[in-house]
Parts: C-alpha cells; sequence; structure tokens
C-alpha cells in the first residue's frame, strides 16, 4: 500500500510537471510531446508483455499502427481537398490518389470508397475499432503461436517476421490503404481543426491522461494474483504449467491487452503527426519501442515511460545536431544498457541510494530496506 | 505486331512491291551464286549509298550491292544502320577505341572495317574530331534493314546467324523463306538449324497465301519441334478460326492446331516448373549458408544474432574491396581473379568482425539470450551506418566474366551461371561443415560443447575459446553468403535485411543445430517462395510463407529433423 501512495505522488506530479509544461512550452513543442506520450503508452504496453510476461514482442508497431491506421482513415475521411465523389456519393479521401488518380469533380463508376473504409467515418466507432482490431490480431496470433508452445527468441523472431509481413502488405497499393504514401491530409477532428493550438493542447491532455490511465490499469493487472501468474510465466514457466496453470491463456489474454493498449498509443499518435505511413510499422520501430523499455527499465511499468519520453528526446535533439549521429547513439544504447545497466535508469537512483546506504550503515541497514524476500531468490534461481 | 500493317499504303504499295520483287530476285541470284560480280565494285556503290542523294539511284546500288555476294557487305551496311560511319577528312570511316594515351581512337576502313594505315602507324583521331555519323535515309533504312538481316545468315559467327535466323522468322515475311531454306541446307549448328526451320514453319503458317497442306503440315512441326514462339500465331490462328464460324475444313485445322497449342504448352509448363526449381534452390542456398551460421550459432550457446545480416553485408563488401583493389591496381588480365582471391577474404573478414562481437559483447552476455537479441541489433545498427558513411547506398561490382551468361540446357531454358555457381558453393560449404564437425577435433570439442559444457569443460575443453572460434565461424558463413550474393544483386549496407527474416524462419522450421533440418528448410522454402511468387506476387507470398511456418511449427514444434533420444532433453 505505502508503494501504491509512493506512486500516486509519483503521478501527480507527473501530471503537475506535464500541465506546466503544456503551457508553458511553445505549440510545436507541446504537439511533439503529445506525440511521445503516445509512444510512451507503446511502451508500457511492451513492458506488460516483455518485463512482467517475459515474452520480447516484436510485433508492437504492428498494433500500433493498426491502430493508427484506424484513426488514421477516419481523419482521411473527413480531412484533404473537397469535392471527389464517388458513384455512391461517399466523398474520396485525397490519400487514396494513388489508386484513383482522378482531379475534382464525380470520380468514374468503378472508383469507389472501399467498404472497408466506411466503417471509420465515425469518429467513436474509428476510436473502438482502432483498440478492436489489433487485440483480434493479436489473439488469432497468440491462439496459435502460444499453442505450439513457442517461446524465448523464437517468439521474438516470429513477431519481428509477422511485423515485416504486415509491413510489406501495407506497403501495397491494392490494399486501398494509400501504399508507401500513407494516410494524409488530416485536417480536423470531430469538426476541429487540427491545426488549432487549442485542439492541440486537449490532444496532448488526452494522451497524459490516457497515459496515465493506461499505466493505473497496467498496475493494476501486475498487482493482482492475475500478475503473480504472469511474473510466474517469466521465471518459471514449466514450474507453473505442472502446478496445475495453463500459461497458455494467460499468454494469450496478455497478449490481447497488450495489443490494445499499443493500439491506443496508435490512436493518441495519428492526429498529433498529421500523416500515418508504413514506415511507422517497420520491424526497426518495434525495436525502438524495446530500446525504450530497456532503457527505461523493465518490469517496472514506469522505467518505460521515462525511456520513451528520454530516448525520443535525445533523438530529436541528436537528429537536429548531427543527423548521422543516430543509429550510432542507438546501437551503442542498445550495447550499453544490455552491458552495463540491465535494469534500467529507473533503478540508477536505487542503486545510488544502496550504495550510499551500504557505505554509511554497513550490512544491517541495507538488508532491511532490500526488495521482498522472493524477489532475490526468484532472481538468483531464474 | 503484325508486320503487314506497316507496309505503306496508296501508290506506294505498288512501287513498293515491285522494288521488293527486284531486290528478292536479286538477293535469290546472291544465294545460289555467291561471288558474282555487279557492276562497279563495292566501293563505289557503298559510296553511292553513303553520298547519293538521288532515292532510287541509291536503291539500285543497294540491289547491287546485295547481288555482288561480297562478305563485306553486311558488316558494312550493318555498321551505316547502327550509326558507326563518319566522314572524315573526305574519307569514310569507322573507329574502336583502345588504350592510346592520347585519347585517340584507331580509325578503321568503312568498307573494309580494319584500320587505316599512314606510313605504317594506324591512322588515329579523337572522336570529337570525327563529328556526327552517317545515318541512311529514312526511306532507305528499312530497305538496308532487311538487307542486314538476310546477311546475317551469312556471318561466320553462330550467334549471328542464329539471331538474323529469329528475326527473320519474326518478321512474317514469306518472302524470306528462300533465304532460310538456302541456309539451311548448308548449316552446320544444330541451334541455329533448329531457329531456321522454326522460323520458315513459323512464316508458313501465318501466312494466308500458304497452301492448306503446308500449313497444316508447318503446324504439326512446330508442335513437335514443340516451338515457344509460336504459342502466339496458334492462339490467333484458333481464335480466326473460332470467330469465322465451323466449316469441315476448318475444324481438321483447329484439330491440328490445338493439338500443336497444346504441345507446346505443356513443354512450357514443364520448362517453368524447371525454372521455377532451379531459381528456388539457388535462393535456397543462398537462405542455407545464412541460416547454418546462425543455427550453429544457437545451437553452441543459445544466442540468436541480429548481426548476422549485417556479416553477410560485410562480407559483400570484402567482395567489393578486393575487386576495388583488382580493378585499380592490377592489370586488366588478372580482373577474374579477384572473385578467386575474394572468397577468402569474405570469409575471414566476417569471421574477424564475429570474433569480436563475440569478445566485446556476447560474451558477456551468455545465458541471457533476449539481450543478446538486443544488443546484437545494436551492433548491426552500428555496422550498417559505419558502412553507410564509408561506402554511400550503393555499390556496384562486375562479375567475373567466366560467370556471366548461361547454360542452356534444353530449349527455352537457361541456366544463368552465376546461379549455378552458388549452388555449387553451397554443396561444398555444407559438405566443408559436415567434415569440420565429425571429423576434426575442433568439430569435437564444439559437439561435446553443445551436449554438456559444464562437462566438457571438466574434461579440458577451453569452452570460452571454442564459442569464440563458432562465433566467427558461423559470421565467416555469413561472410561467404554475401560473398555469393555480389553476383546476383547490388551491395547496399541495409542488404543484410533483406535476408536476415527468411534465414530465422529457416533456422525456426530447420530446427536448430541439425545440419539436414537446416538444408531441408533452406530448400524447402527457397522453392515454396518461388513457386508462389508468380501467382501471388512477392508480397503475398512472403505472407502466405509466414503462415505456413507457423502452421508446421504447430505440426512439428522442434523442427524438421528433432533430436531423437537423450539429447531431446538437453
Amino acid at each position: 500500500m505505502r508503494d501504491n501512495s509512493r506512486r500516486a505522488l509519483g503521478t501527480f506530479i507527473f501530471l503537475c510537471i506535464g500541465s506546466v509544461l503544456a503551457f508553458s512550452l511553445d505549440i510545436e513543442s507541446v504537439n511533439m510531446l503529445g506525440r511521445y506520450l503516445a509512444l510512451a503508452i507503446v511502451a508500457v504496453s511492451l513492458d506488460l508483455l516483455w518485463g512482467y510476461t517475459g515474452m520480447l514482442c516484436l510485433c508492437q508497431s504492428f498494433f500500433f499502427a493498426l491502430g493508427g491506421y484506424a484513426i488514421g482513415m477516419y481523419l482521411a475521411h473527413h480531412g484533404g481537398p473537397e469535392g471527389i465523389v464517388d458513384a455512391t456519393g461517399w466523398k474520396l479521401p485525397a490519400c487514396l490518389y494513388v489508386v484513383y488518380p482522378y482531379g475534382v469533380g464525380e470520380a468514374p463508376g468503378d472508383a469507389l470508397v472501399p467498404g472497408f473504409w466506411k466503417p471509420f467515418y465515425s469518429l467513436p466507432m474509428a476510436v473502438v475499432l482502432g483498440l478492436v482490431i489489433p487485440g483480434i490480431v493479436a489473439f488469432g496470433i497468440g491462439y496459435f503461436v502460444f499453442k505450439s508452445r513457442v517461446r524465448g527468441v523464437f517468439f521474438a523472431i516470429l513477431t519481428q517476421a509477422i511485423t515485416f509481413a504486415a509491413w510489406l502488405v501495407f506497403c501495397l497499393n491494392n490494399m486501398k490503404l494509400c501504399g508507401t504514401n500513407g494516410l494524409t491530409r488530416f485536417v480536423n477532428i470531430a469538426g476541429f481543426d487540427l491545426f488549432d493550438p487549442t485542439v492541440r493542447i486537449v490532444l496532448y491532455f488526452v494522451s497524459m491522461l490516457s497515459l496515465v490511465a493506461v499505466y493505473w490499469v497496467c498496475r493494476g493487472i501486475v498487482d493482482s494474483r492475475l500478475g503473480r501468474v504472469l511474473v510466474a510465466i517469466r521465471d518459471n514457466e514449466n514450474r507453473l504449467r505442472f502446478s496445475g496453470y495453463k500459461p497458455y491463456h494467460f499468454k494469450v489474454f496478455v497478449f490481447t491487452i497488450s495489443a490494445m493498449i499499443a493500439g491506443l498509443g496508435g490512436v493518441l499518435y495519428a492526429p498529433q503527426m498529421g500523416i500515418f505511413t508504413p514506415t511507422n510499422l517497420e520491424v526497426k520501430e518495434s525495436i525502438l519501442v524495446v530500446i525504450w523499455v530497456a532503457v527505461g527499465g523493465r518490469g517496472t511499468l514506469s522505467g518505460p515511460i521515462l525511456g520513451a519520453l528520454g530516448v525520443n528526446l535525445a533523438y530529436n535533439f541528436l537528429t537536429n545536431k548531427w543527423p548521422e549521429s543516430w543509429p550510432f547513439v542507438q546501437g551503442a544504447l542498445f550495447i550499453a544498457v544490455v552491458l552495463v545497466i540491465p535494469d534500467g535508469l529507473i533503478s540508477i537512483p536505487r542503486r545510488i541510494v544502496r550504495f550510499v546506504r551500504a557505505m554509511w550503515g554497513g550490512k544491517g541497514l541495507s538488508k532491511s530496506s532490500g526488495e521482498p524476500p522472493g524477489v532475490s531468490d526468484a532472481k538468483a534461481g531464474s | 505486331m503484325k508486320v503487314r500493317k506497316l507496309v505503306p499504303t496508296g501508290r506506294y504499295v505498288a512501287a513498293f512491291h515491285r522494288r521488293k520483287a527486284v531486290l528478292l530476285a536479286v538477293l535469290l541470284t546472291l544465294f545460289s551464286l555467291p561471288g558474282l560480280a555487279g557492276q562497279g565494285s563495292f566501293e563505289e556503290l557503298g559510296l553511292e549509298l553513303l553520298e547519293g542523294t538521288e532515292i532510287e539511284t541509291q536503291r539500285s546500288s543497294l540491289d547491287t550491292l546485295l547481288s555482288s555476294g561480297d562478305r563485306r557487305v553486311g558488316p558494312f551496311l550493318k555498321a551505316y544502320l547502327g550509326g558507326d560511319i563518319y566522314r572524315w577528312r573526305g574519307q569514310y570511316v569507322s573507329y574502336y577505341v583502345d588504350s592510346h594515351p592520347g585519347e585517340q581512337v584507331v580509325l578503321l576502313d568503312a568498307f573494309e572495317r580494319s584500320p587505316r594505315a599512314l606510313n605504317g602507324k594506324p591512322l588515329r583521331a579523337t572522336v570529337s574530331e570525327l563529328g556526327i555519323p552517317l545515318s541512311p535515309p529514312r526511306r532507305l533504312r528499312r530497305a538496308i534493314q532487311g538487307a542486314v538481316r538476310v546477311f546475317g545468315l551469312l556471318s561466320e559467327y553462330p550467334k549471328e546467324r542464329l539471331e538474323s535466323a529469329g528475326r527473320l522468322g519474326d518478321s512474317r515475311d514469306p518472302a524470306h523463306i528462300t533465304f532460310l531454306e538456302k541456309a539451311l541446307s548448308t548449316e552446320a549448328d544444330e541451334k541455329v538449324k533448329y531457329t531456321l526451320t522454326e522460323s520458315v514453319a513459323i512464316i508458313r503458317l501465318h501466312h494466308d497465301g500458304t497452301p492448306y497442306d503446308a500449313r497444316l503440315e508447318s503446324a504439326r512441326l512446330l508442335g513437335e519441334m514443340k516451338s515457344l514462339r509460336a504459342a502466339s500465331i496458334f492462339e490467333d490462328l484458333l481464335k480466326e478460326i473460332d470467330g469465322a464460324g465451323g466449316t469441315t475444313a476448318s475444324d481438321t485445322a483447329r484439330k491440328v492446331y490445338s493439338t500443336a497449342l497444346g504441345r507446346i504448352e505443356s513443354y512450357e509448363q514443364k520448362v517453368r516448373v524447371l525454372g521455377y526449381v532451379f531459381a528456388g534452390v539457388s535462393l535456397g542456398s543462398i537462405l542455407i549458408l545464412m541460416a547454418l551460421g546462425l543455427s550453429i550459432i544457437f545451437g553452441q550457446m543459445g544466442v540468436i544474432n541480429m548481426a548476422h545480416g549485417e556479416m553477410m553485408m560485410v562480407g559483400a563488401y570484402a567482395t567489393f574491396w578486393v575487386h576495388e583493389i583488382f580493378a585499380t591496381y592490377l592489370p586488366e588480365s588478372f580482373f577474374n581473379w579477384y572473385f578467386v582471391a575474394s572468397l577468402p577474404v569474405a570469409f575471414v573478414v566476417a569471421a574477424a568482425v564475429g570474433f569480436v562481437t563475440e569478445r566485446l559483447i556476447v560474451r558477456h552476455l551468455y545465458g541471457r539470450p533476449l539481450e543478446t537479441l538486443l544488443a546484437t541489433w545494436g551492433v548491426s545498427l552500428v555496422l550498417i551506418q559505419a558502412i553507410r558513411l564509408l561506402h554511400g547506398d550503393n555499390s556496384a561490382i562486375n562479375n567475373p566474366t567466366w560467370l556471366r551468361g548461361g547454360a542452356e540446357i534444353f530449349h527455352g531454358l537457361v541456366l544463368p551461371y552465376n546461379r549455378c555457381f552458388i549452388i555449387v558453393l553451397c554443396f561444398f560449404a555444407l559438405l566443408a561443415i559436415r567434415v569440420l564437425m565429425n571429423r576434426t577435433r575442433f568439430g569435437l570439442r564444439v559437439r561435446a560443447t553443445v551436449q554438456n559444457r559444464d562437462m566438457a569443460d571438466s574434461l579440458g575443453v577451453r569452452t570460452r575459446r571454442v564459442d569464440g572460434m563458432t562465433f566467427a565461424l558461423g559470421a565467416g558463413l555469413a561472410g561467404v553468403a554475401g560473398y555469393a550474393l555480389t553476383l546476383i544483386g547490388g551491395i547496399t549496407p541495409d542488404m543484410g535485411q533483406n535476408y536476415i527474416v527468411d534465414s530465422f524462419l529457416v533456422v525456426v522450421t530447420g530446427g536448430v543445430g541439425e545440419l539436414l533440418g537446416t538444408v531441408g528448410a533452406g530448400l524447402g522454402l527457397g522453392l515454396l517462395n518461388k513457386f508462389l511468387e508468380p501467382s501471388t506476387g512477392a508480397v503475398w507470398g512472403k505472407v502466405l510463407i509466414l503462415v505456413v511456418v507457423v502452421v508446421f511449427i504447430q505440426w512439428k514444434p522442434e523442427g524438421l529433423f528433432p533430436p531423437k533420444g537423450r539429447v531431446a532433453d538437453a
């Protein structure tokens, strides 16, 4: 309980800082921060999978993109220049130009708005689908993959292959998802101008509050009995199975939940970005999510948020100053985090505290302030 | 495209046909009596062709030239048509480039096609001095073109004769039958003979004026020959018959045509399938080379090397460096040897990169497979960016001359030499690995470490050193894969990314550390890829393969050839 009050305090401070920044920074920076908050949601979703359940998933950018495409289709419906209408009276989204290259006016009879675009015309529907579709896809993948007990690195490889294949498919022009150009010309959302500073600040706050909500939902999951099972899957799946549990069900469940959270990240990201393209679901985007989690500290839920914001700000800073250095920094980050601080940035204060206490108080103090006995035992065992 | 449509209309038609008749008559004499002397020498007539202003006179000198039967006429007309004749100081010349320091080219006599000499030294000029090449008048062009093709049948090179025979058949002009048949009577080369016969039959089949029986006979012949070129004509003819409505005669014709077409199509199908098999095996070979290294490393250390694709890329760039050195510093006659020299270089460079990676990074992460995955991904990012800064985005390489072209093992199926080489290379690599693992002390130590690391350790195997060597070996194999890839594609810093996903799938399907499984899965995925690609497109093919792999591991989670007995528990 003491932990939770500390976390509540942390959340409060986070919200305060976020609000102050929203009103003190220029609107471009606020917009940028809003996007990074949306990405932090994806990082939290991966932490649930990787940090707690021990499944390194490289599908996260795919789920993120499914959410992004859902809201992107809504935005494309209502965006772009007016005036290209198909035979059934639907306005053709301007970014479908790659499939239907017609000018303003009536499009020929065969150039119809594809049927699967139509549900995304209403905002609530698009948001719901942006969460549900990744969930369904993840359920399908999980159903097959976990059934055959694919795990560890094989799971990582397989999800990587899935992301790669999905990326190829989304790049196709005849999928009518606008090919490599992506969804473009977002102008307004729910009738408000997307370029209006107020709307941008509102989106920023929606992202921040969603992040906080996601954090607490995930916190609830991992602190419940369900969460104990997830950690058990991470630490020793066979022993769990022998104890009468079916890890399969839990894995499918957490995989689905995580995909929906990643989808939410996409839903919040697309309107703030103003464009959504297949580059958002490349394999390397998935790997980026892994970096955020690893840098921040996995298995902590708050670490990934720190990691996502920190790495993205560093990325933003470095690509402005030395564009060519970023891959080096990124590669070095991977290697350094794994070799030097496997517990991530979030563990540094704790390490310092422990170090200082050990210097001052000797053995007795450090033992009483350590982790609960079960955790260190489990770590030693694994 | 039908040639008939290109015939000029209106009052030119009559003149054209008259002209053609004369030309044909002349050419006929040429073929029957080669070496017949005409009026005026070759040079005079040629000059008229180059300098004349009257189309009619030029035509008649062209005709006379052809009737002379002079073997020099063909090359001369070809050069004229190809824009290879210049007027230079009142003479007509062509040129060829040699390695002259003053960038001057050697001048050839336009008629004799041999170097012109002045006081025993070849005549030279710079290209810019030569100005613009002469080109035949538009109205003469077609006539010259036809003549060049007919002369091609007389060429001393089978390749040129083959091309001419094909072209004359494709023109579908019945006037050419006589030449083709004449050439057929003296031809010795089997392939040229085949094409000549095919062309004659194609023209007969296509031409409406051919007698009915001769036409059917040609159709049967083409069916027997399995002529791939005739398929479209048969399709057109069948359509024509269907459109016209049936008589008894047309029914027989339809039967003959469709039989012939059926034979051709079934042959075409066979050739296509064989082509896919070949392409699949060659893709599979590359995947095997890649997956072999991955699988060895994973089997030995439980490490997934995400930088494996970059080890391959490094191997390809090592080949590129050797290529550059040979091209810059060594004489041209040595150039082909770069390919021999770069095989060990590619292996060693990639192995060295692998060894360093193992020493600096992977070594500290044993027993944490997910972490090695991340760290090696970091290595791959650094390697890609380093190479990109060094070489930019695209580097090209010239294949050694002996691997250009291909072997036509039977009619219609050409196997490119470079792909054959890759298959052979993969075979020998597999053989080498097999021998290394089962017949050497190093292999013994590796297998001991894989089976029981602690036991091997306590029996005096230095497992850490074995690990380093194994990692280097795996990386070196990837380097060899990169070396092989330079034969069939461009070299880019991110080339590894295109193959890494597929080779991971091979490892997953084939099972880890299983030589046989890797071979089976590599060939299987390669073949599947090439068979799916034409019908589904490359992207959906990849998606389908992924689905197949996921379904496959439901059925056999341990791979194609799972270990049995005690080893299975480890």
